[in-house]
């Protein structure tokens, strides 16, 4: 991995879609952000339960067994902030009709769109227009953020979102940068695999290409004796520290192995050592598979070389004569040196030891645990998830559903012990307010882009972590801090800085004046020249005139509907602060009143969001 | 994680440092004057910065310096000569080739060569892209070279190393531990930097405490100490929080004054709720007090004015470098990190922040560079050239030279072995120190001895230094560095050695490396 530490690097630019835009690409574009086609699902359209259609609520025998309702708002609020990208009216109210068993059983059991294909679509749509342009990784990104404000499968791209931040693989990378098609399939690979077993993920993650182009063990070569060459330990080191068992043993409650007083560390150099072997000899598939030039290049070389359109996505080969005939000890097992080498059998002893090692399910678990629901997790909340890891209860290990459904439904989720909370990150701060307060595209293309500057930006993207090493560290503990006396790990509190908290309020101020993401020009023929994401916000404006109903409004919506109350007292005072003038009775003073509804409604909406009530989920 | 053994103390002593940071100089004097105990440097009427230039992923040392006697450089060329895309640099005076691939090897030319006053009996080069550092080290004697440094706990040789229960730095070879344990001496949890650490007993020489720990390149566990909480500036400076220059937001100035106290205070009882808005709280005091402390990018100290338009740092020709791989003209953002670092050394030596002992952290990231190492390491040493060269021309235009000493970092050292085309996770490694009060010119430390492997493929048995895996063994410690920058700094011995605690573990006499002037 390429190591870029919570410093913004320019990537490529969004682009501004400027006039030379042909109406070709907004009609496919608009066209297809209609509903049916594979980025944006069609409203629930699976079932006649949609809460949306207004169809009857059939509910099963097993969910009307299971019922297990909110018992307030507040609750249910609570639970789609951890189950989704945020609340929004309708899971609310299909939640509060069929319960959390029966509401998270239909989310798991929908279908997902294709990342890629969406991002195949805009490539050829801009193509289409300008054949000297095409997509790249902002649209990837937006991609990520028009499922995450408007697909129904909010579950399952949450969990794959949660994956993203534990089997980091970064487009600040410029490797990866350059390979936008094979990050969108990289994010369906944990959008659907993310939601079957940790096993199959793992073998997922370790071969596919572009996480062997991140953790560089694509196309790395068995070691030479005679010059000393030796192989590649990258993804070795990082598969065991940061994909599967961590650096100490833990027990089952996600505390460390204490010997002496000393953590155990669960391997060793030569560890990684033996387990670099096995991933040698890794590469491309390829028509000419399994010849050298496959292996070095991915292509079969020559006047007419051919290369698989889709190397940057199949899941890599092995080449016998570049993988190591040497024997590979770690953790404790020995892939034997054989006269016949047998890179699967090799790679599939390493997968089910990692897999199968006891340390997988608490540290795991308890990540997921962190990125759903709360910082810092209980002892027994790790033990009850590290159980459900080892035993769904039908004797499968690793079922992450399963894992999923007990970290969302534990009690300590549900109703959070005093202790319990979570600092909301950039990327779903940001997606909570778009799907309490949708707003539109112009483009149908969610282009909120990459928002990596922590100064005037998020300073995080999705799919964008420094480095292998996530945003954030799940042990991160804040220096200097109240959570640290009490012994609290703060995770996302990492990317809390001087600079990101100025950042992010200036950012929804700005937002909040213009719209949301990249600028179009000119689409199809017609005008725009704002934003691409827009609201009109005349729901709200109509309630402006008595502040603390406005108030309450945006609190309820965006705080789980909390009392708040010194919170709802001091944003009304703001509110207030604003005159709206009365409309004369001849509207001549329209626009002028207009402004003012908007700014009471602006105003309301941003010291709520820049207040520790939100930025704070608890 | 950061276990509390004396929960109330720390607690007290949190919120004194809250408590200076909002109030200023004033109040919480005669406290820190108390925590001091005999600082040495309390009469100290001057100014002084230590920089921390942190090179995130493991910087290849091995390419940066190099030996280039014969003994040296036939193991070196024998060992980094690998397929399919050889990482040995080539010797000194052999012409680049143009026609060549981008920054590989022959399209670099040959390793520049070092003067060194006391060259133990070697010669020495740099990679072909420091020509910068090349000049500082030759004829200006600014930038000094510390060989093979690195986490130890105390002096080790193979055979302790060898020994299970001999005492060494814990998770060796792990980027996010390694980086922890150069900055807070102890693995990923550690939540006490040593730049922090120094800073705790010299910042009530500072008129704002605020201003006594700054980085410029996001969260470093180095600068946080028990009191002094680092202020994270982004490389253009702070602006205001939410609010226009008369402090009013969507044009009313009382939403402006209640958005800033709703994002800096707690109405909840969690802490996390009192961590965030104490951060906002910081940000909100130190912006009022940076409007008017420092002097524009633009000026001529530190930047270009454009003809036209406004001031943007990645258009200023002072900030921007050539990339060597694609010869294009390019911002370098440690430039722009080391600008901002600028404009703040000026703002303490004019009086305009009342400081006096700062200590700063910039970085880069991308030295991990296990694979297409010959492109990605002529970059970033291109970059690191390149804005070493620009923090020393500023300084001398700030006459600050001699007041600021910079220093490099990095997770670890690489292996000597080449993967083919690039090296893994190794230990100790090489480091420059730069600044008009360092004695340059000069090596401080053993340089270690490079060899082949044995018959059996499994040592270097004819190095001292190179574990069979090719990482260096560090013949000096980090702790080492500390204490001779510390000592520079006015800390006393005393006050370093609670800082540095292994440094009981090396003889008083190697303890300062001597590269500073007194």
């Amino acid at each position: 991995m390429r190591h870029l530490h919570f410093r913004w690097q320019p990537a490529a630019p969004q682009r501004t879609l400027v006039a030379t835009v042909t109406a070709g690409l907004v009609v496919t574009v608009l066209a297809s952000c209609g509903g049916g086609n594979v980025g944006t699902a069609a409203p629930d359209s699976t079932s006649s339960t949609s809460a949306v259609d207004g169809r009857a609520m059939a509910l099963s025998a097993g969910e009307r067994t299971a019922r297990d309702l909110p018992t307030s708002l507040v609750e249910a609020r609570r639970f789609l902030t951890q189950a989704t990208f945020g609340p929004d009216d309708d899971n609310l109210a299909l939640l509060q009709r069929i319960g959390y068993s029966a509401w998270i059983d239909r989310q798991f059991a929908m279908t997902p769109g294709s990342f890629r294909l969406r991002w195949e679509q805009v490539d050829a749509a801009l193509r289409a227009a300008n054949p000297a342009t095409g997509a790249d990784v902002n649209d990837v990104v937006n991609a990520f953020w028009e499922r995450a404000l408007t697909g129904q499968d909010q579950l399952r791209l949450r969990v794959a979102y949660a994956l993203s931040q534990i089997f980091v693989l970064s487009s600040v990378d410029g490797e990866v940068l350059a390979q936008p098609r094979a990050l969108a399939a990289w994010l369906d690979m944990l959008n659907t695999d993310g939601l079957t077993t940790y096993r199959q993920v793992l073998e997922s993650v370790a071969r596919h290409p572009l996480m062997g182009r991140y953790l560089t063990h694509l196309r790395n070569q068995k070691e030479d004796t005679a010059t000393g060459r030796v192989p590649d330990e990258n993804f070795a080191r990082e598969v065991m520290q940061l994909f599967s068992i961590g650096v100490a043993r833990l027990n089952t409650d996600g505390t460390q192995v204490l010997v002496n007083g000393q953590a155990v560390e669960t391997y060793t150099a030569a560890d990684v050592t033996g387990l670099a072997r096995v991933f040698t000899g890794w590469s491309f598939a390829c028509p000419g598979y399994p010849s050298a030039n496959c292996f070095n290049y991915g292509a079969t070389g020559g006047a007419d070389s051919q290369e698989d359109p889709d190397r940057e996505f199949k899941p890599m080969v092995a080449y016998p004569a570049f993988h190591t005939q040497e024997a590979k000890t770690f953790l404790g097992v020995t892939v034997p040196q054989t006269g016949r080498v047998n890179p699967y059998g090799g790679l599939k002893v390493a997968l089910d030891t990692l897999a199968e090692h006891p340390n997988v399910g608490p540290f795991i678990g308890k990540q997921l645990i962190q990125r759903l629901t709360n910082s810092n997790p209980s002892k027994t909340y790790v033990a009850a998830i590290a159980a459900v890891w080892a035993n769904n209860g039908a004797g499968v290990r690793g079922d992450i559903k399963a894992v999923v459904k007990a970290i969302l439904t534990h009690p300590e989720a549900m109703q959070p012990l005093r202790s319990s909370a979570k600092l909301r990150e950039p990327v779903l701060r940001l997606s909570a307010f778009l799907r309490a307060f949708p707003h539109s595209s112009d483009t149908g293309l969610y282009r909120v882009g990459i928002t990596d500057d922590p100064s005037s930006q998020l300073g995080q993207t999705p799919l964008r972590a420094p480095s292998v090493f996530n945003f954030y560290r799940p042990g991160y503990v804040l220096p200097n801090s109240q959570s640290a006396s009490v012994g609290m790990v703060a995770p996302e509190a990492q990317l809390l800085s001087e600079s990101s908290v100025t950042g992010w309020v200036n950012y929804m101020v700005d937002n909040l004046y213009n719209g949301v993401g990249g600028y179009n020009t000119t689409l199809g023929g017609v005008n725009f020249n704002r934003r691409d994401l827009q609201r009109s916000w005349r729901d709200e404006m109509a309630l402006s005139d008595n502040p603390r109903s406005l108030v309450d409004a945006v609190v309820d919506k965006l705080l789980y509907s909390q009392s708040a109350t010194a919170l709802r007292s001091q944003v009304t005072d703001a509110v207030a602060s604003i005159t709206v003038p009365p409309l004369a009775s001849d509207g001549s003073n329209a626009a002028v009143v207009d402004a003012a509804r908007r700014d009471r409604v602006y105003t309301a909406l941003l010291l709520t969001l820049a207040s520790t009530e939100f930025l704070i989920q608890k | 994680m950061h276990v509390l053994t004396n929960a109330a103390r720390r607690q007290f002593l949190r919120q004194a440092g809250a408590m200076s940071a909002l109030m200023g100089a004033g109040a919480p004097v005669a406290l820190n004057m108390a925590a001091i105990g005999s600082a040495a440097a309390q009469g100290a009427s001057d100014y002084k910065a230590i920089v921390c230039l942190f090179l995130f992923g493991g910087n290849d040392a091995y390419n940066m310096v190099l030996p280039t006697d014969s003994a040296s450089w036939s193991a070196y060329t024998a060992t980094r000569n690998q397929a399919p895309d050889p990482i040995s640099l080539l010797a000194p005076g052999v012409a680049a080739n143009p026609g060549a691939v981008a920054a590989s090897p022959a399209r670099l030319g040959g390793v520049l060569p070092l003067s060194v006053a006391n060259p133990q009996g070697r010669s020495f080069a740099l990679h072909p892209l420091m020509n910068s550092v090349q000049s500082l080290f030759n004829v200006d004697r600014r930038v000094a070279i510390l060989p093979n440094i690195g986490p130890l706990v105390r002096p080790t040789t193979k055979a302790d190393y060898a020994n299970s229960v001999f005492p060494k730095p814990l998770r060796l070879f792990s980027h996010n531990d390694q980086q922890n344990t150069w900055q807070a001496l102890a693995p990923e949890g550690s939540t006490r930097g040593w730049g922090g650490r120094m800073a705790d007993q010299l910042q009530a020489l500072n008129g704002k405490p605020i201003f006594s720990a700054i980085s410029a390149a996001g969260n470093s566990v180095w600068l946080s100490g028990e009191q002094v909480v680092q202020y994270q500036v982004s490389a253009t400076g702070a602006v205001p929080l939410g609010v226009d220059t008369s402090g009013r937001v969507f044009g009313s100035a009382t939403a402006g004054t209640i958005l800033q106290r709703l994002a800096s205070t707690a109405r909840g009882s969690h802490p996390f709720e009192f961590d965030s808005a104490a951060v906002a709280g910081r940000a909100i005091s130190a912006e009022q007090a940076l409007r008017t402390a420092l002097r524009p990018p633009s000026d001529a100290a530190f930047g270009t004015a454009p003809a036209t338009g406004g001031y943007a740092q990645s258009n200023d020709p002072k900030l921007r470098y050539t990339n060597p791989v694609t010869g294009a003209v390019a911002y370098n953002g440690l430039a722009g990190q080391l600008q901002m670092v600028a404009r703040l050394v000026d703002a303490g030596l004019s009086g305009a922040t009342g400081a006096r002992r700062q200590v700063f952290f910039v970085s880069m990231g991308g030295f991990d560079t296990h694979d297409l190492q010959n492109r990605n390491q002529a970059d970033l040493l291109a970059r690191l050239d390149h804005a070493l060269k620009y923090f020393d021309t500023t300084l001398a235009a700030l006459n600050a030279r001699n007041q600021v000493t910079t220093f490099t970092a990095s997770d670890f050292g690489r292996t000597f072995t080449s993967n083919g085309d690039g090296t893994d996770h190794g230990w100790g490694s090489h480091h420059l120190v730069m600044g008009g009060a360092v004695k340059g010119g000069d090596l401080y430390g053993n340089f270690p001895t490079l060899a082949l492997k044995n018959a059996n493929n499994n040592g270097f048995d004819g190095s001292p230094q190179l574990l069979s895996n090719g990482a260096l063994l560090p013949g000096t410690s980090v702790d080492q560095l500390g204490y001779t920058l510390g000592s520079w700094f006015g800390l006393s011995p005393s006050q370093l050695g609670d800082i540095f605690p292994n440094l009981a573990n090396f003889n008083a006499s190697v303890r300062n490396l001597g590269f500073m002037l007194a």
